[in-house]
């Protein structure tokens, strides 16, 4: 007897690693590789279009920001790795931003006309709260901001900007393929992914973060307490883009939860109901700012799509978790 | 020993004398909080044999626990961005004061009491100035807030009293704001510290780890009888780095990173949940719940032995004369006088373990 099991052991280990591996693989090929690429060519498509006009309110320039910021926030999961070299990640997106750093140094930015953005090397060494995103919402959509300073000097900063952003998102893009790829792909035998568990298990801590900080975040900032709601701390609110956000990042983490998940009759099925329950959440919203989290009304449809975000991550948790077999303790979840 | 009569006795004294010694609540020897199966949170009180000797319900997660020195209190604080922190009376379970923080600060977590028992400090966040801050209460006031000073640092986490009397307090440094949840926001410029504090707020002492290391975040610490230092961090950097996570510190010396093997780092995933140091300073035991480890290092001077224990959740850790005791997110106590485990299933202990 004890011969068979070893036996039986040995021939369902390999083929275990190998499916983690094969997941691994697909998961890289189809969802982690397409949405940097989207990134790095959204970003590099505003930067030309910014090198071209000066108008700040120019169609084409507004359209492809959306384009790239969309990007950005359908890979704002996959933060390890590339992401984290440098603090690209926080370059290309500062926030929260609670005690206003942006706003701070980008007035005192603009209103000294300082010379940091005449060259992308220099503006790269800037501070990271006048970079990415969030930064140049401000430059595009911020009344105050768009007051300050000569409008010369307004479009060398959006230029600067533009091409700062999508000098890093080329950067993660270059260092996903083929390092990163092939280093995820050779787990068990490199020091970074000791066995094969663990490139899937970082692939699941995304997908799980990503819910996570969508839930806190992007929609708890806003609705605050029922007695104290802060719709003005709404992400992006100036570009109008706080639901499309919450949307977008939603989307983003159940699409990697569904991959991760793949060839699983049950998940999927459960995945499709949770799904169902968030859009239809969704639909029901109708300010993009969150603009209606004050009046207890229409704040209980907001809490409903943080309901519906709640249970997406409380399902992969217990979920897809258990199946991948990557579940984790009270304390190593949750440390302090 | 106490005997059962003179323990009911203090029971019933209890609600007239608050002024109850530990031996009224059975003499545990430490304290943690758990949260039930049933998604309650408790503090418990535990023997030195790991047993169980009382629980008192808490009103939310509690984190970690202070014990006053002498008198059966406990604070059982609120997890971070917690806005309260409870006073137990841990004979009858009554609460005896609840400490709120003030407008613009929340706890951390942590709190330790001055050597004559009088005065409570707590770790708290300044958020709008983004600095750390050290709250004062008086216990002999009904635990009034009576002042507070700069903790050193930013993000200060665990906090104790040296057997000088001063405190010793870990600046995690890590940027939070209770309006942005537990994002942490300055994680390309954070900058840890040790400080060392008089109990009046001047700054004793300052320990910076190598700036290449910016991204360790000191975060928990306890102390031997000779004042010893034991830190244990939180790597905030690429996980791809393997770097240490354990140092060592006497006030007015050079801080000695712990001189362990890389691969035994790597084992703990750039994380350690709680440390513990024996009194002689010779044996230091660090908890990592992400690798499901305890790493222990016999130190003379410098690391002669070090032993891996492997615990699933392993977090809460501390030494007393029992030697050695650790729980899990699982329910166990393991170690202390207890020769097997105590094993309790509804009870998954949460991140510490407080010697009384």
């Amino acid at each position: 007897m004890k011969k068979i099991c070893t036996l039986i052991i040995a021939l369902i280990l390999p083929v275990s690693a190998s499916a983690d591996s094969a997941l691994v693989d697909r998961v890289i090929s189809n969802h982690v590789i397409p949405r940097f690429r989207t990134l790095a060519q959204t970003t590099a498509q505003l930067a030309e279009t910014a090198a071209q006009t000066c108008d700040l309110d120019n169609g084409q320039v507004v359209s492809d920001y959306h384009a790239a910021f969309d990007a950005w926030v359908s890979v704002s999961h996959l933060r390890f790795g590339p992401t984290e070299v440098d603090d690209r990640a926080f370059a290309l997106a500062f926030w929260p931003d609670p005690r206003s750093k942006t706003t701070k140094a980008l007035h005192q930015m603009i209103s000294s006309e300082d010379p940091v953005i005449q060259l992308p090397e220099n503006y790269a060494q800037a501070s990271i709260a006048v970079r990415g995103f969030y930064a140049m919402e401000y430059v595009l959509f911020d009344e105050p901001t768009r007051a300050l300073g000569h409008p010369d000097y307004q479009c060398a900063l959006f230029q600067a900007m533009t091409k700062d952003t999508a000098m890093l998102s080329q950067a993660i893009l270059d260092d996903w393929q083929p390092d990163y790829a092939a280093l995820m792909l050779s787990a068990g035998q490199n020091e970074r992914y000791q066995t094969d568990k663990e490139a899937v298990q970082e692939l699941f801590k995304a997908a799980l973060t990503g819910f996570q900080f969508t839930k806190d975040t992007r929609i708890g900032r806003p609705l605050g307490t029922f007695d104290k709601p802060r719709p003005k701390r709404a992400e992006a609110r100036r570009s109008g883009r706080s639901l499309r956000n919450v949307v977008l990042a939603t989307d983003a983490s159940l699409d990697l939860a569904r991959q991760l998940g793949q060839g699983e009759d049950a998940l999927q099925s459960r995945y499709d109901e949770l799904e169902h329950y968030f859009t239809t959440a969704v639909a029901k919203l109708e300010s993009p700012v969150f603009a209606g989290v004050s009046d207890p009304q229409s704040r209980v449809k907001v809490e409903v799509v943080q309901q519906a975000v709640d249970r997406l991550l409380e399902y992969t948790l217990g979920g897809l978790g258990p199946h991948l077999g990557v579940a984790e303790g009270f304390n190593a979840l949750d440390g302090d | 020993m106490t005997s059962r009569r003179g323990f009911l006795a203090g029971l019933a004294a209890a609600g007239l004398a608050p002024r109850t010694t530990w031996a009224s609540a059975g003499a545990p020897a430490l304290l943690a909080a758990a949260r039930t199966d049933t998604g309650a949170y408790v503090l418990c009180g535990l023997s030195a044999a790991g047993e169980v000797l009382f629980d008192i319900p808490l009103p939310d997660r509690g984190h970690a626990a202070a014990a006053h020195p002498h008198r059966a209190e406990a604070v059982a604080f609120a997890r971070r961005p917690g806005r309260f922190a409870v006073i137990l009376n841990c004979v009858n379970g009554a609460v005896l004061a609840t400490l709120d923080a003030p407008n613009g600060r929340h706890f951390y977590g942590h709190g330790s009491f001055s050597q004559d028992g009088r005065y409570l400090f707590t770790t708290e966040n300044d958020y709008e100035a983004g600095q750390g801050v050290i709250g004062v209460w008086d216990s002999a006031k009904d635990y009034r807030r009576v002042g507070e000073f700069g903790s050193g640092g930013v993000g200060p986490h665990e906090i104790k009293t040296l057997p000088s009397g001063d405190l010793v307090v870990a600046n995690g440094g890590i940027e939070t704001h209770p309006d942005a949840g537990r994002a942490k926001l300055n994680i390309p410029t954070m900058q840890s510290n040790l400080s060392y504090l008089s109990t009046q707020g001047s700054v004793i002492e300052t320990v910076r780890l190598d700036p290449a290391l910016h991204k360790n975040s000191i975060r928990h610490l306890d102390v031997s009888d000779d004042g010893l230092v034991a830190a244990g961090m939180q790597w905030q950097g690429d996980k791809g780095q393997v770097v240490p996570l354990i140092f060592t510190h006497k006030q007015g010396k050079a801080a000695g990173v712990l001189d362990l093997a890389p691969a035994l780092y790597r084992r703990m995933n750039g994380y350690v949940g709680s440390i513990g140091i024996d009194h002689t300073g010779r044996q230091i035991a660090a908890t990592s719940p992400r690798g499901g480890l305890v790493l222990t290092a016999e130190l003379r001077g410098r690391v002669q032995d070090t032993s891996i224990d492997v615990y699933p959740d392993v977090c809460g850790v501390a030494f007393g004369p029992f030697g050695r005791m650790v729980t899990t997110g699982a329910g166990q106590v393991i170690g202390g006088l207890a020769s097997t485990p105590n094993i309790y299933p509804k009870l998954h202990w949460d991140n510490h373990l407080v010697r009384i």
